[in-house]
């Protein structure tokens, strides 16, 4: 490892620059003294005196580099504008380790979602000494570095999730939370489903309509391969990736190789997100879920937001899993009858045995195991009059036919009871404490089973 | 961007502004911000190899000239409205990828806080490239 040098500029105090949001410019020399000028997406910093660059494709920078070690990039500032040189010399490249197995998990969820996986691969990260930091300008000044530390947030954060009783609650307090203290107004929380082929939106904070329900494929995207890698993943200019993605595949496509194209995949949330950070919710390494931030403003969630919101991460995963975990343990009460007498209105509901969706007057509710639980209930409720469930009455159950889901049946309970507050007027799905549900319906009902 | 080396092949970079080509077509010229381009007039000097990348922000395509610097000195008038042109142009295609115009206008004033004054770079075009990311960048044009 070289000594540590000191620089005009410390790289420390232009950490914005090395965030992505707007584009670095680079430039080598051949041995014949051609220079040769690009454009970079990531330069990652990787310490006071390193930074590495991403290395896909074989081309003239990386020729001109095992010729001449020596390159220059300019960097600029998201907030003021201010641009620095950085003067390099090529070490290495590596194709392993923290600082590539971060490059690589940005450049492959964009690819991902980008329908560009076969296309972008990182073949390594280009390590580079930095020789020299300085200002483009005559008057530099590089940034304060704001070393808030957001300990009050957090304390605040976990005091609030202290106070929640069952899983619905734990989510909405924290989401508003984030929203309160933080100042993240959209977020959203995604669980896993039984096999762990999808993730569900299972509450969300800051979106019209909620979008509770929606899913992704794990593996696939930005949020899907945060689950499946169980890491975060953090983009500050999603618009320009998009542009980036785009030009290549209109290139491969003028080529006539569409094949090894893939579609781009919807992503949940706000139409025009620019920053998404997405933080994996695991408990001893079990993955309970995704949480997801979103911003329409280019360069909102910073690595320094990332720290901040992985220790958050990491106790509402704690806080969920101790949920859970007191929700499985709850004894079984009384069933009670329904205290609502349905009113004069009169409504169908359907279901479709072969995907469990349900149907409330031709209307599209749900389907899977929200929609067979939902059956269950409704068939109690019609049948006997019963309005009152305990958690682990449905999931002893064994005439409900549902596969292992232990712990995650509060999670399909919270998308049902979501998805009837905002698509049907006259049933609701109330959390009556401690692992026990309130069935309130106020029409009458016909339940009709088809194939 | 344009990109130069000194006699030690020490590659140095500087934003232009304003590029023209000239009515017989037969060479180009860009202005840079003199105290930020003070080492890149210095390495024209001394060997006039130059490389010019020119980029769309809205969707990345981009060519790369590498040409043979024929003269640096003051803009004429003509120059400098095109650098203002492409000022007031690079600020609105930059919007599209969340780049607000007052960030475009910070940068350009930024470049010129010490000192207002331009210089101009004039070459001849021997390489045109493809730049635009994917499949066909670094082709020949």
């Amino acid at each position: 490892m070289s000594e540590v040098r000191a620089l005009g500029v410390p790289l420390d105090s232009i950490a914005s620059c090395f965030e992505g949001v707007i584009p670095a410019s680079m430039c080598s020399c051949s041995r014949e003294g051609l220079p040769n000028v690009t454009f970079l997406s990531i330069v990652h910093r990787m310490d006071e005196n390193h930074v590495g660059l991403s290395f896909q494709f074989f081309n003239k920078t990386r020729k001109n580099i095992h010729e001449n070690p020596r390159a220059q990039l300019i960097v600029v500032t998201p907030g003021t504008a201010d641009q620095y040189r950085l003067d390099l010399r090529y070490l290495r490249t590596e194709t392993d380790g923290p600082g590539f197995d971060r490059m690589r998990a940005r450049l492959e969820a964009v690819a991902s979602q980008t329908g560009m996986s076969r296309v972008f691969r990182l073949r390594g990260m280009d390590v580079y000494e930095v020789l020299d930091c300085r200002s483009v300008n005559q008057e530099g000044r590089s940034e304060i570095v704001s070393h808030a530390d957001s300990i009050r947030e957090l304390e605040a954060f976990t005091g609030r999730l202290d106070n929640c009783e069952g899983l619905d609650a734990l989510l909405s307090t924290a989401l508003e939370a984030l929203a309160d203290l933080f100042g993240h107004r959209h977020s959203f929380v995604m669980f896993p489903d039984e096999d762990g082929t999808r993730l569900y939106t299972g509450a969300s904070y800051g979106f019209d309509p909620s979008g509770v329900g929606s899913e992704v494929v794990i593996g696939e995207g930005m949020l899907g391969l945060s689950a499946a890698r169980r890491s975060v993943v953090r983009v500050t200019n999603l618009a320009l990736d998009k542009v980036v993605a785009r030009a290549v595949r209109s290139g491969i496509e003028h080529r006539g190789e569409e094949s090894i194209l893939d579609k781009e995949i919807p992503l949940p949330g706000l139409p025009d997100v620019r920053s998404q950070l997405v933080l994996p919710l695991l408990s001893r390494n079990r993955l309970l879920g995704v949480l997801c931030l979103q911003s329409a403003d280019p360069g909102r969630f910073l690595e320094s937001d990332e720290r901040v919101m992985q220790i958050v991460a990491r106790h509402l995963a704690a806080s969920m899993a101790s949920t859970m975990a007191a929700g499985s343990a709850e004894p079984k009460v009384a069933a009670l009858q329904s205290d609502t007498a349905p009113a004069a209105s009169h409504s169908v509901i359907k279901h479709y045995r072969s995907d469990d969706s349900i149907f409330i007057d031709d209307a599209y509710l749900t389907k899977g195991i929200p929609g067979r639980l939902f059956w269950k209930l409704l068939q109690a409720f019609v049948g006997t009059g019963r309005a009152a469930f305990t958690n682990k009455e449905i999931r002893l159950d064994a005439s409900m036919g549902l596969p292992d889901i232990k712990d995650n049946l509060e999670a399909r309970l919270i998308l049902l009871r979501r998805r009837l507050d905002e698509r049907c007027e006259f049933m609701r799905l109330i959390p009556a404490g401690r692992g026990r549900l309130h069935l309130d319906v106020r029409r009458s009902l016909a339940l009709e089973e088809l194939p | 961007m344009v990109g130069t080396r000194d006699s030690e092949l020490v590659p140095e970079l500087v934003r232009a502004w304003g590029p023209r080509v000239s009515q017989d077509r037969k060479h180009i010229s860009v202005c840079v911000a003199t105290a930020a381009g003070a080492k890149t007039i210095a390495n024209l000097q001394d060997n006039g190899r130059v490389a010019v990348t020119f980029a769309l922000p809205a969707n990345s395509n981009a060519i790369q000239v590498w040409g043979r610097c024929i003269g640096t000195g003051r803009p004429h008038r003509d120059d400098l409205a095109a650098v203002q042109a492409h000022r007031d142009a690079f600020a609105e295609v930059n919007k599209d990828i969340g780049v607000p115009p007052p960030f475009i206008n910070a940068l350009w004033q930024r470049e010129l806080a010490g000192s207002p004054a331009m210089v101009r770079i004039r070459f001849v075009a021997e390489q045109i490239f493809n730049q635009t990311p994917g499949p066909d960048a670094g082709s020949r044009l």
